[in-house]
């Protein structure tokens, strides 16, 4: 299966500081959720974990599919996908940004959060910008609302970085 | 109004210590981590803790048997008043 995994600079995972090597299987004993395993992203939990580092992961094995991710035993970095860059991300928070004020700008109360957001953006905090903009649709629209604006946004990262929608 | 699996930033501080110990459930887990994605706040608190708890570990508990004593005595005549 073709996966996704965000690291931080320099590839590294993101909460473990686990030092990823690219192109080599890295296995863990087995896949369990949370505490062992590869961990990696759908598209569709793309929005949910932004990082600075954008790879692109074949997973093997046994791959549980969760809610927000998939786990797996074994997997390996394969590209690093080059359109997500620091420009990509700023016009990503762009996006959430126009979808807030579309969505909340004209109603009391709930119109502070497109400054909220284009604050967000303004001092490159796009992860925040990304939530800040479901919490604005989940609170117009109820639960339903935060997972579509979830979705729009992981649908907009494929399109701007050339990913398979297929695997949203 | 919340999202149901929603963590705030002092939740997270509760849940920091069972966190660094591995002692959250799966589900618990993730959302501490969705938490830190966004909130660059508790995503420096946890920093810190483990670099405080790294620290702390590196530190000798023997006192000087001498220090040990004058220190037992200074606790002794605190709680006598």
């Amino acid at each position: 299966m073709i996966a996704y995994k965000f690291l931080d600079a320099g590839g590294l995972g993101p909460f473990t500081g686990f030092p990823w090597p690219v192109g080599e299987w890295v296995e863990a004993p087995r896949a369990d959720p949370c505490r062992q395993g590869v961990h990696a992203c759908r598209v569709r939990d793309l929005p949910l974990w932004l990082g600075d580092e954008l790879w692109e992961i074949e997973l093997a094995g046994d791959v549980i599919p969760q809610e927000r991710k998939v786990v797996a035993v074994r997997g390996r970095l394969t590209r690093r996908v080059d359109a997500w860059t620091p420009d990509a991300a700023r016009e990503f928070g762009r996006y959430c940004a126009r979808r807030t004020r579309e969505r909340v700008g004209f109603l009391p109360v709930l119109s502070g959060f497109v400054g909220d957001v284009d604050r967000f953006v303004a001092a490159g905090r796009i992860p925040i910008a990304g939530f800040a903009a479901a919490r604005a649709a989940e609170l117009r629209d109820g639960a339903g609302g935060y997972e579509q604006e979830r979705l729009a946004q992981a649908s907009w990262l494929a399109g701007r970085l050339g990913l398979d929608e297929r695997l949203l | 109004m919340r999202l149901e699996r929603e963590l705030a930033c002092n939740e997270i501080v509760e849940l920091v210590t069972a966190y660094l110990e591995d002692a959250l459930t799966p589900t618990d887990r993730e959302r501490f981590e969705e938490h830190l994605v966004f909130c660059d706040g508790c995503g420096t608190y946890l920093e810190q803790m483990r670099a405080t708890i790294q620290l702390t570990g590196r530190l000798d508990d023997r006192l000087e048997p001498e220090l040990e004593q004058r220190l037992l005595e200074a606790f002794r005549g605190w709680q006598t008043g």
